[in-house]
């Protein structure tokens, strides 16, 4: 290592100055511990509240619903009155968590919270019947959390918990396993929920307030939104609307190219590039198949072939392109 | 020998390592400029999106053309043979695209080779499996660790290295257990030592392999997890239980197994303590999970709510005094952020896991049917039975 400094110090490539930092530094190499660490610490956070909420499903009985929720109540109350102590000021910029364990606590806080709410409904039926209301108000609370301390994890809590309120969900895991994109009210409460994210995202960035949460509302608002689009397309194949969504699919897919460009955020540019190439091979599949009887196959295979290799030299210059430009 | 034009893969490591010091503020951006300009790397590497979507495209594209050729071909599928042909195919195509388009890491190439990779593995597979019934693993084993070995040495892709390695061990496996008459006894014994000396050879040649880094990297891991599987008492549990035909037979030595499922991840994390690697420590710890799991297996010593609890207590109190302990850095360790610019960090993965593992259980009952309609909503993480 310290040869390959001396090499390029020799050809006047570093200055004397720089030559005396790097090799300082690598003279006392630091061993970095820190992911180590954290994972213990993450894993500690779960497996803790794990174990106690199995200790008390188990032992309800002895303990009465009352003393659980009071528990659950001081553990949440407590992490929380921790936060607001050691807290930096607000600011609509990025703000810094004081300390490593803050981000934690925080989170047992919210989590604590929600399951309050949630044991509050299921045992008491505080809300009654009214599921609307016990799923808003949580929702209500992390989306404040997540501004007030400038926490990126609960506000995805938020983002999850806003679906769940409008009867829907985005956890990758849930989306693909459990949905069932055959019914109208479905694929329209997902658009709704998709274009509103998406507004969101765009707000952030407008008005300049909390700009870094951009890419989580713009993260989960792209994918429902394709997703509940190309939904539409396949649910009305067989009636004239589907032009229509297939329509607002390009449209939508423009805009948001045109804002991952802005940005020069390749990931959004990828899935605005692979959602629209379903859309279009789901048209290009439609013709094919109506059009011809015994070749269609063969042109199909092909048509795959040469649009993939498109699609291969059309990423390169993207890729080009966001590095120049 | 390695594919890769060797000036751009050095220069390509300086730039790495000169890249951390630019964002360490340790070299200016001039000089920086003018070491990449003196030391150039041409090769074609893409963003980490750009890889992840010239992965899949490409692998969409090499579907559709070997369906259009097995179209073609019908008559051919059956045969051995075919699939061999199409990995030749693909392998032709990725010798092109490493050699004049000089791509490198770029989605294509990674693409074209675990493609290439997975055609001869289908071939050889359906030679020696035997449709018929005669499943011998030894020679395809042998042949995938060749192929493997092969390939990693071309391309020194990661992928590779761990095929290389897996499939060297199965063929340790496999062969001991049938050229040696008391196979099935002593083949963990000779695991341990085929393992402890891959282990040796990609640890102590690291540095004379310097091309290879990151084979050997994904070389010593395996490695490491082998030698301890082999000595693990519940895997030795079930191949005995295997060999005898009957559950829960004694076997021989049991005391030895049982201080190697213990010993071992420790003895890991502290050479990994000692010695500053990286590799061994996180190995180890990983490790010290599947230890207690096996010892779990056996012991019912406190009923499960109780033990998550107190782990819990004790991984928190491990956690909070090292980072009391390093708040200045001691005996060169440090708790500090590394400070490289990572990917994790790019893509905010960690929120997105927060999402993902603490919004479910948290959620309320399913909304019912006032508010948006519609009764069976698939999503909100519960059921009706609510």
């Amino acid at each position: 290592m310290n040869e390959l400094y001396k090499t390029l110090h020799a050809e006047g490539l570093l200055s004397d100055e720089s030559f005396e930092k790097v090799t300082a530094e690598h003279e006392l190499p630091l061993f970095h511990v820190h992911w180590e660490i954290k994972t213990i610490l993450y894993l500690g956070v779960l497996v803790l509240t794990g174990g106690l909420g199995l200790l008390i499903y188990e032992n309800i009985d002895t303990i009465g619903h009352q003393f659980v929720l009071m528990l659950i109540a001081a553990i949440s109350i407590g992490c929380f009155v921790y936060c607001f102590r050691i807290k930096l000021p607000f600011s609509a910029e990025k703000v810094k968590s004081p300390n490593t364990a803050f981000d934690y606590v925080l989170l047992l806080a919210c989590t604590s919270f929600v399951i309050f709410i949630g044991y509050l409904q299921f045992e008491y039926k505080v809300f009654g019947l009214n599921y609307g209301l016990a799923t808003l108000i949580p929702m209500l609370v992390l989306f404040f959390v997540a501004y007030w301390f400038d926490h990126l994890g609960i506000l995805n809590m938020a983002i999850a918990n806003m679906a769940i309120w409008m009867g829907v969900s985005v956890t990758p895991k849930q989306l693909l396993l459990n949905s069932d994109f055959d019914s109208e009210t479905i694929i329209y409460t997902y658009l709704l929920l998709g274009i509103l994210l998406i507004a969101a995202a765009y707000a952030t960035q407008h008005f300049k307030f909390k700009k870094h949460f951009k890419f989580s509302y713009q993260h989960y608002g792209v994918h429902v939104t394709f997703i509940a689009l190309l939904a539409g397309y396949f649910h009305y194949y067989d009636s004239m609307l589907c032009a229509v969504w297939m329509l607002i699919l390009f449209l939508f897919a423009f805009l948001i190219y045109q804002d991952a460009f802005k940005n020069k955020s390749f990931y959004f540019l990828l899935l605005v590039i692979l959602y629209s190439y379903i859309a279009v091979s789901g048209l290009v599949v439609r013709a094919l198949i109506r059009g011809l009887e015994s070749g269609g196959i063969s042109l199909l295979l092909m048509y795959f072939i040469g649009s993939g290799i498109g699609l291969i030299f059309l990423l390169i210059n993207l890729n080009k392109k966001l590095k120049t430009a | 020998m390695i594919a890769y034009n060797r000036t751009w893969l050095a220069n390509l490591r300086l730039q790495e390592i000169l890249k951390n010091d630019l964002s360490k503020g340790r070299i200016s951006d001039v000089e920086f400029k003018g070491i990449t300009e003196k030391y150039p790397v041409g090769f074609f590497t893409p963003s980490i999106f750009a890889r992840v979507g010239l992965f899949i495209v490409t692998c969409v594209v090499v579907a559709f053309a070997d369906g259009l050729i097995s179209l073609m071909g019908s008559g051919a599928i059956e045969s051995t043979g075919f699939p061999i042909f199409l990995g030749l195919l693909t392998y032709g195509v990725l010798e092109l695209m490493v050699n004049f388009n000089k791509h490198y890491r770029s989605g294509v190439d990674d693409a074209l080779l675990f493609i290439c990779m997975c055609q001869f593995l289908a071939a050889f597979f359906m030679m020696f499996s035997g449709f018929n019934g005669n499943a011998n693993y030894t020679p395809f084993a042998g042949l995938a660790f060749v192929l493997s070995f092969a390939l990693a040495l071309r391309f020194a892709d990661m992928l590779t290295g761990a095929a290389c390695c897996i499939s060297f061990f199965a063929f340790v496996y496999f062969y001991w257990t049938m050229a040696i008459p008391s196979g099935m006894a002593t083949v963990p014994f000779a695991l341990m030592l085929a393992s402890a000396g891959a282990y040796w050879f990609t640890y102590s040649y690291r540095a004379s392999f310097i091309n290879y880094e990151n084979c050997l990297i994904v070389g010593q891991i395996i490695c490491l997890v082998t030698l301890y599987a082999a000595g693990n008492y519940y895997i030795i549990q079930s191949l005995s239980d295997e060999l005898h035909g009957q559950t829960n037979s004694s076997i021989p030595f049991g005391a030895f197994f049982w201080v190697w499922t213990i010993g071992i991840p420790f003895v890991y994390v502290g050479f990994g303590i000692k010695k500053k690697d990286a590799i061994l420590l996180r190995v180890g710890l990983l490790l010290i999970i599947a230890a207690a799991l096996t010892f779990r297996n056996y012991y019912h010593i406190l009923p499960l709510d109780v033990t998550l609890t107190v782990v819990g207590a004790i991984l928190l109190g491990i956690a909070y005094s090292v980072m009391r302990y390093l708040k200045t850095p001691k005996h060169g360790f440090t708790y500090a952020e590394p400070g490289e610019e990572n990917i994790m960090d790019n893509l905010k993965v960690e929120s997105l896991l927060v999402a993902e593992s603490f919004s479910t259980p948290a959620s309320a009952p399913t909304d019912n049917g006032t508010k948006f309609g519609g009764g069976d909503f698939g999503g909100g993480g519960s059921s009706d039975s609510f």
